[in-house]
């Protein structure tokens, strides 16, 4: 088989989570479990086509993400089916022997990752996983405190949370991610800076830490707009941007991108890709596709997937073609978020012309707010940059 | 063609009383353009005319008709521009007329524009012919008009046409009406020729094309003509008249309306009310009432890119072509660097030209809030005209400064009487008389500062009198008055082009309301920005804008990348009009602050 020319990734949506979050604008949906047994069948089916179609064409991945909605919602049999059928099609493929392939994918050449809800797992799935092939965890942990997770509509404790990072030790995970949030209703600095402790003592490898957004159609956006939410003030939620910012690099994490910090080796390659330019293949109700300039969205309706994909129909939409101006708005913004920044020889590459030819009004004038850094190879955010990402990453649009 | 057979009118109509409509019909009825040739309101032929429903540029056009007596007929419509800014190019196109079509809406009946125009009509001893439009209108009440207008300009209304250009309706009784009621014109073919410009505008291939009247003399193809105001000699390549488009028949004769090219290549060369006459053996005296262009409001243009000043510069002497009114010249800010002062003939000619440089040229423009001249009297005795706030000599330097004062005449239904005088004092007005035209609608007249009219007295006016007013000034002198600078202060550095000349008494209020108005134009930013308003050293008002805690995305993965684009291209759209003055981006609308406070 011939070898991608490019590493590319693949998503796998489970659109169901036990109740849904105040906050949470994904696709996901809650009390429709009944469907989780036709949704698997018509992924594995999608996978055996659609995704076995593209390694012939591409190679196999180099990174798989299974997210959501909650992925560990799945009972046993239907997590074993769906593992079962993403090793055969995207790691084996390149080894018909299927030991080798275990190896390298355990030896980490296929970065493997899980998405999870504490609460949601026990060690049967997690070693289940494990053997399968996962190799990373990334868990929704958002916060420690009991009180506040009430608040955000989380249906598991701090308790739960520390709880499922040693079961997932015990199943032999040595990668694992840990999601926190601030700027939560009626949450203190204090309260922040207990969350960063907490997860600081727990030591995952990964953590991503992201401000709380109100976004169109969530339930916190429609009690913002009746006026029943209290948010800390800009100026707390500054604090505890800073706190994060100055806090996590102290303990080790390394800030690779505005919103995640990792031990040294640790990055997520997979979103990683998301802001290299890399394409990716989703499969599953709502996933997303970056193939050959084109953005692809499957059909975010569960029966209409299943039903689509039963009756052999494509249950993808283009969702835009990216023009040449959007990619390279697109290559440095998403490029920006990263602690590397802008390669210029990658984007010399990809369009055939020195990022300065076209940029150099904006590259001058971020550099004298001092949002940006210039060297010999790369454009990257200051620390400032970072916090005022947007004013950044505007500059790069046309 | 005979004179005996020409007629020359004009129409004068308030906006929206259907002046174009009519235009259209007469065109339509007399086939001068076939109905496949019609557009919708043939004469306003420019989009923002079309889009505004008023007439910017004056047109001409011929129509054949024939009489009730057999005899075939030139009249030559003047089409006139519908806006006070425009009112001395409005007594230029009626001084080449005999006659005017007095159109009225049957309903709403005289305004103060219709009547402003009807007085410099009769000043020309126009034959004025009323017409009542609109009578198939429910609310039509065309008795009343008649009698209102025979009440407020005493004109005898027994000859009035009903007509509802609309519908067709008096359509053939009008152009019989301009047949028999308005004079044919007079001259002397065998006397130098006198014709008055009443137009012009660029072209192309021809060069500036003049609309004339030959009022004496005649105009032929090859002829050396000259200019007697600006001395232009030029030789006659293209001579006829309007069908609306051109038609060159070689020659104009005496008391006919048409049109004299000679590729000219500068429409200032061409001005309004000049009259042309032989380049050897002139007449010995120009047609009376020639006036310079002056404006009587000026702003700042400056490009929001820097890039784009010589972009600016092209566009402004392109429109300028087509322009002569247009003045301007470079001008530099401290806030906004390299752009020009520019010189208007009122507020409506100000807005057309930045919407065309926007539209027409693509240029993305700051415009400060506009000024008017005024006259500063220094200690040294020297005089010093001010359009550009920021260039106030010092307060120590000034002996007084005058300002230009309007009269204004404003006509409502009685019952705003009280609201309107109410505004017009507390806008600096004195009262100076009051005239019922009818039982129900009054005329007052105001002497106010011309500041204070460009400063929303005609949007407080309408809100006041829930739409009814309508407004006409005219200059009428400068006076002195007590005026100080206000500057404002962003993040401690002086914006010139936010300094602002207001009188005394008000100076605090309006410093105050300005800096909370700007408070809220400017947006936060990743500090926090002072602004304070100031006389000289003495600040009088402060405001802070916050700093912008943080703005970044938390997240941006696979399935949010378009929709974040997006979302990143609406903010930046947003900020498209902001230019960074010092440290601070600032709002385009921030220049305008000043105009939107009460």
């Amino acid at each position: 088989m011939e070898e991608a020319v490019r590493p590319w990734g693949v998503y796998i949506h489970i659109p169901f989570c036990k109740s849904k979050c105040f906050y949470c604008d994904f696709p996901s949906y809650a009390g429709r479990e009944a469907f989780m047994g036709d949704y698997v069948k018509a992924l594995v089916k999608e996978i055996e086509t659609i995704g076995a179609l593209r390694v012939e064409a591409a190679g196999t991945p180099a990174t798989i993400y299974i997210g959501g909605g909650t992925p560990s919602l799945l009972p046993m049999e239907l997590l074993e089916t769906l593992l079962a059928a993403l090793r055969r099609i995207f790691i084996e493929a390149d080894f018909p022997q299927g030991e080798r392939a275990r190896e390298r994918a355990e030896a980490g050449a296929v970065e493997y990752t899980l998405e999870c809800n504490p609460g949601t797992v026990d060690l049967d799935k997690l070693k289940l996983c494990r053997m399968l092939g996962v190799n990373r965890l990334s868990f929704g942990v958002q916060s420690f405190d009991d009180r506040l997770l009430r608040r955000i509509g989380r249906i598991h404790t701090g308790l739960e949370a520390m709880r499922s990072l040693h079961l997932a030790r015990i199943a032999g995970f040595d990668n694992i991610s840990m999601d926190l949030m601030y700027g939560l209703p009626e949450e203190r600095l204090e309260d922040f800076r207990h969350d960063l402790q907490a997860m600081a003592e727990l030591s995952p490898e990964h953590i991503s830490v992201y401000g709380l957004q109100l976004e169109l159609g969530t339930a916190f956006y429609q009690m913002q707009e009746k006026g029943r939410l209290t948010l800390p003030s800009d100026e707390e939620t500054e604090a505890m941007y800073d706190l994060m910012a100055d806090f996590l690099p102290e303990k080790g994490y390394e800030r690779y991108e505005i919103s995640s910090f990792a031990w040294p080796g640790r990055q997520s390659r997979h979103n990683l890709s998301y802001w290299q330019d890399a394409e990716y293949l989703g499969l599953g109700a709502a996933a997303h596709s970056y193939l050959g300039a084109m953005r692809y969205e499957n059909t975010h309706d569960i029966l209409a997937y299943i039903e689509g994909i039963r009756a052999g129909e494509s249950v993808r939409r283009l969702e835009e073609q990216v023009t040449e101006k959007a990619h390279k708005e697109e290559f440095c913004f998403l490029a920006l978020r990263t602690r590397e920044g802008i390669e210029k020889a990658a984007f010399l590459e990809t369009f055939g012309v020195p990022i300065e030819e076209i940029y150099d009004e904006a590259i001058r004038n971020l550099v004298g707010k001092k949002l940006l850094e210039e060297t010999e190879t790369h454009l990257h955010l200051t620390p400032l940059g970072m916090k005022y990402g947007n004013m950044a990453f505007e500059a790069f649009l046309f | 063609m005979a004179k005996k057979n020409i007629r020359n009118f004009s129409i004068i109509a308030h906006i929206d009383h259907g002046k174009s409509t009519i235009a259209d019909r007469l065109i339509e009825y007399t086939g001068t353009l076939s109905s496949r040739e019609m557009e919708a309101q043939v004469l306003d032929n420019m989009d923002l005319e079309r889009e505004r429903g008023i007439t910017i540029k004056a047109q001409t056009v011929r129509l054949a008709y024939k009489g009730k007596d057999g005899e075939t007929y030139e009249l030559n419509l003047i089409d006139t521009p519908g806006h006070v800014d425009f009112t001395y190019e409005v007594s230029r196109s009626l001084a080449a007329c005999e006659g005017a079509l007095l159109v009225v809406d049957a309903a709403q009946g005289v305004e103060a524009q219709t009547l402003a125009n009807v007085y410099m009509a009769l000043e020309h001893d126009l034959e004025i012919v009323p017409v009542i439009n609109k009578i198939d209108l429910p609310s039509a009440d065309p008795d009343r008009v008649k009698q209102e207008i025979e009440d407020a300009i005493g004109l005898d209304t027994e000859n009035a046409v009903l007509a509802s250009a609309k519908t067709g309706i008096g359509i053939e009784e009008i152009l019989d009406a301009i047949v028999e009621y308005i004079p044919a014109p007079e001259g002397d073919e065998k006397k130098p020729l006198q014709a008055l410009i009443f137009d012009s505008y660029f072209d192309a291939y021809k060069g500036v094309i003049a609309h004339v009247r030959v009022k004496e003399g005649r105009i032929e193809k090859g002829m050396r003509l000259k200019m007697m105001a600006t001395g232009k000699v030029f030789e006659v390549t293209d001579v006829g008249y309007f069908a609306p488009t051109l038609v060159d028949t070689g020659r104009l004769e005496v008391g006919e309306v048409g049109f004299v090219a000679g590729s000219l290549k500068d429409v200032r060369d061409v001005r309004v009310g000049d009259t042309i006459t032989f380049a050897d053996s002139p007449a010995a005296e120009p047609l009376p009432g020639y006036r310079g262009v002056t404006p009587m409001v000026y702003c700042g243009l400056y490009p929001v890119d820097s890039a784009d000043y010589d972009n600016l510069k092209d566009a402004l002497e392109k429109m300028q072509i087509n322009d002569a009114a247009l003045v301007f010249e470079p001008e530099t800010s401290v806030a906004l660097g390299f752009g020009f002062r520019c010189g208007f003939l009122g507020l409506l000619h100000m807005d057309v030209i930045q919407e065309r440089l926007e539209r027409e040229y693509k240029l993305k423009l700051i415009t400060t809030a506009p000024s008017v001249i005024y006259h500063v009297y220094k200690t040294d005795g020297t005089m010093v005209q001010v359009a550009n706030p920021s260039e106030l000599p010092p307060q120590t330097e000034i002996e007084h400064i005058e300002e230009p004062y309007v009269k204004a005449t404003v006509i409502v239904p009685s019952d705003y009487v009280g609201a309107v005088m109410e505004i017009s004092q507390e806008k600096r007005g004195t009262f100076k008389n009051m005239d019922y035209l009818d039982t129900n609608r009054v005329m007052i007249t105001y002497h106010i500062p011309l500041n204070e009219i460009i400063f929303d007295y005609f949007d407080r006016l309408k809100s006041a009198t829930r739409g009814y007013a309508s407004l006409d000034y005219e200059l009428a002198d400068y006076e002195t008055s007590k005026l100080v600078k206000v500057d404002v202060l962003l993040n401690g550095d002086p914006v010139d082009a936010l300094s602002t000349i207001v009188h005394k008494d008000r100076a605090a209020s309006r410093g105050r309301q300005l800096v909370s108005k700007l408070k809220e134009i400017i947006p936060q930013q990743m500090f926090e920005i002072p602004i304070q308003a100031a006389i000289g050293s003495k600040v009088i008002a402060r405001e802070n804008v916050r700093a912008r805690r943080k703005d970044v995305l938390a997240k941006c993965y696979g399935g949010d990348i378009t929709r974040k684009r997006k979302l990143l291209e609406k903010q930046k759209e947003g900020k498209k009009r902001m230019k960074a003055v010092g440290s601070v981006e600032v709002p385009q609308e921030a220049f305008m602050a000043i105009l939107k406070i009460d």
